[in-house]
């Protein structure tokens, strides 16, 4: 078997409990129904076999993962793990969600099923993210009383955080203030903005002005390296930049893989297999086929012609874009496909966001030379500090 | 793998396997049923599979991806300007095995390293008799090994070259890319004997016995240039072969290049208090360190 792990980011709702300004996905009232489960564990598990792959990783998301219940999640994931295990494969299971649901009710199956953890999504400051009442400034209060109940069960809590006008009008060190300071997160990640599928027709609302967004990330980039990066706070992508420029094993985000592709795939509740999340709420256009229709999840993605595309993008884009030139090609490959396609109607250019990219990769090699350099002198530090005692 | 040996390796053609049992060998494979066999059922003495046309047939890289062995894999290419995006190819396979990517110094090859570099994959580049515009795509190619912080994975015979000239590699051209026949005896795919880059075919093995030395000593008793070239121990002749009257003009500016830059290095570390040279050799040089795994580099055949 290879040491290769296959993911799926599975869908078991579109249904949601907030109604968040530039959420893209149709919120269908549907639920994988726990009878389905075992159908669907075997055909991931006879697409491991086929592929000799030993581990898969599921990434529950939503909609909003945490409306179908404790009780369905411990049932679903026994059921997938028993499984799994007959057959020599292992799940490892993660859960997104907003946290709006949470209870302790959830306590035992997070620590179950998910490692005793789970990831969230909160911007800053908050405008986008509303309950059906109260709007944005009751669901800051909600959520933040949930992230303090989780914690004080013990339940270790990663944070999303999308940016958008008012981020970037707050300023970076604001930004990180929040999150690593008020809130004393020290897991959190930031993503850019993509507006598609159904909230496509408000699109300008969202969109932000690449080297107005390159300058906040590599604002933030500085204030974290000051405050964070020593102090043990994680902040995705730049920790994982970091470990790339400092010579460590980087595990990059999906953007930047050589081919998403070949690493991973999402499942909604009626079996839609598509590329990731993006793509099976949004664009029918692209996706692969049914899981519970086609007996053979491997042939599909084999013969799928919506999947050519995304096999073919990183090929298309050394050809004929400027990709194969650029210094930083071996940590972005011509960057997400949704992003580009949301923005260009076609994945087969490279990500609108290259020049932000390339501004945030060219942050990240500054400060890893200061690091690497800082390592080289250290030894000589401590012998010029022995020669005086 | 097997355990080093003083004995030769031999690259056979997949259907003359049996007839050499026994001895450490490379399987050269030529199709996807091949492949997938060697994959299934790979003897203990095969050290690599020498694959070629493997890009071009994605149902082949799917196999390779496959579990089953690790046996490792080199991957030809053969035209490498026209074939490089299908590396994208092998992203999987590089998950389920150890590969390393051959290719010759042909026009455009320089897309292929580049992008072989940027997936993290070793390259053994065969420069054979470069032409003028081959040669200048070499010098870039140099540079590109030299100070591009995308290269991670040695790339031949640059990488065993900085490490002689920086007194920590050995062997010359002809072990560096694995073309000395004394050590790497190829059989055709007629089952006869044959010399690199060369289709006549040779008797025995026997005869391949000291090729790179009497080479080397005709071309000096010649009056060849090699005479009172600086990289003759290095090169051995290698830019001479087949045709002994190539002018290695250009060639000896390739090796002045890794030369100066192996001197900087030196340079740079000698100006450090001995306490701080092992970690900046170590941040200075990370593809130095990296381990290749059982695909031969710097000049080790086994």
């Amino acid at each position: 078997m290879s040491g290769r792990v296959f993911s799926v980011i599975l869908l078991p709702t579109a249904e949601c409990n907030v109604a968040c300004d530039y959420c893209f996905e149709h919120k269908e009232p549907h639920r994988l129904s726990l009878a389905l489960v075992p159908l669907l564990t075997c055909r991931l598990l006879d697409h491991l076999d086929q592929m000799g792959i030993g581990e898969c990783e599921i990434y529950w998301q939503g909609g909003e993962a945490m409306i179908m219940g404790p009780a369905w999640f411990a049932e679903a994931g026994q059921i997938m793990d028993r499984a799994a295990a007959e057959r020599g494969r292992r799940f490892t299971h993660y859960l997104q969600t907003n946290l709006i649901g949470y209870s302790p009710a959830w306590n035992d199956v997070l620590r179950e099923m998910f490692n005793g953890s789970l990831g969230t999504s909160m911007d800053f400051p908050n405008v986008h993210r509303k309950l059906f009442k109260g709007g944005a400034e009751a669901y800051t209060e909600l959520w933040t009383r949930r992230l303090h109940e989780a914690r004080a069960a013990g339940i270790k809590v990663g944070v999303i955080a999308v940016l958008h006008r008012a981020s970037l009008d707050a300023g970076p060190e604001r930004f990180y203030r929040y999150f690593a300071e008020e809130l004393a997160i020290d897991n959190f990640q930031v993503n850019t903005p993509f507006p598609g599928g159904p909230a496509a027709k408000v699109e300008g609302r969202f969109q932000l002005d690449t080297s107005e967004l390159a300058g906040f990330l590599s604002g933030l980039f500085d204030v974290w390296m000051e405050r964070g990066y020593d102090a043990g706070v994680s902040l995705g992508p730049f920790d994982a930049l970091m470990d790339h420029f400092t010579g460590k094993p980087a595990r990059l985000p999906c953007i930047w893989k050589e081919n998403c592709s070949n690493q991973f795939i999402s499942v909604d509740a009626k079996g839609t297999v598509a590329q990731c999340d993006c793509w099976v709420t949004s664009y029918p256009e692209a996706f692969f086929g049914n899981i519970f229709r086609e007996p053979d999840l491997t042939h599909m993605l084999r013969t799928s012609s919506a999947r050519r595309d995304f096999v073919e993008r990183p090929k298309y884009l050394v050809e004929n874009a400027d990709c194969l030139a650029c210094r930083f090609l071996s940590i972005c490959h011509g960057g997400c496909p949704v992003r580009t396609y949301s923005a260009l109607g076609t994945m087969m250019a490279k990500d609108p966001y290259c020049e932000v990219y390339k501004a945030v990769f060219a942050c990240a090699e500054t400060h890893a030379r200061q690091i690497l350099r800082r390592r080289v002198l250290a030894p000589a530090a401590s012998v010029r500090q022995s020669s005086f005692t | 793998m097997t355990e080093p040996s003083d004995q030769p390796l031999v690259f056979l053609p997949s259907e003359s396997i049996a007839e050499h049992e026994g001895r450490a060998f490379v399987a050269v494979i030529r199709t996807s049923e091949e492949l997938q066999h060697w994959l299934r059922e790979p003897s203990p003495d095969v050290q690599w599979l020498q694959v070629e046309r493997l890009l071009v047939d994605a149902d082949a890289c799917v196999a390779a991806a496959g579990g089953g062995s690790d046996v490792p894999l080199d991957v030809v290419l053969s035209d490498p300007g026209a074939e490089f995006a299908n590396l994208y190819r092998l992203v999987d396979v590089l998950g389920a095995r150890e590969v390393r990517v051959t290719m010759p110094a042909t026009q455009g090859f320089l897309k292929a390293l580049r992008l072989a570099a940027s997936l993290r994959i070793p390259v053994r580049l065969l420069p054979s008799q470069p032409s003028r515009e081959a040669l200048d795509e070499l010098a870039g190619a140099i540079s590109f090994y030299l100070h591009d912080p995308m290269v991670e994975t040695p790339v031949e015979p640059f990488h065993s070259l900085l490490a002689a000239m920086r007194n920590s590699g050995f062997g010359s051209l002809w072990m560096i890319l694995e073309e000395d026949p004394a050590v790497f005896v190829r059989y055709g795919h007629d089952g006869q004997l044959r010399l690199p880059r060369s289709v006549e075919p040779k008797a025995d093995e026997g005869a391949l016995e000291g090729f790179v030395e009497r080479h080397l000593a005709g071309l000096v008793a010649e009056g060849a240039e090699c005479v009172t070239c600086p990289w003759q121990q290095t090169c051995a002749g290698y830019f001479k072969w087949p045709d002994r009257t190539y002018s290695c003009a250009g060639v000896k500016q390739l090796f002045a290049t890794i030369a100066t830059a192996a001197e900087e290095i030196g340079q740079e570390l000698a100006a450090l208090p001995a306490s701080m040279r092992l970690a900046a050799t170590e941040v200075m040089q990370p593809a130095t360190a990296e381990a290749v795994g059982p695909i031969a580099t710097e000049g080790e055949p086994l």
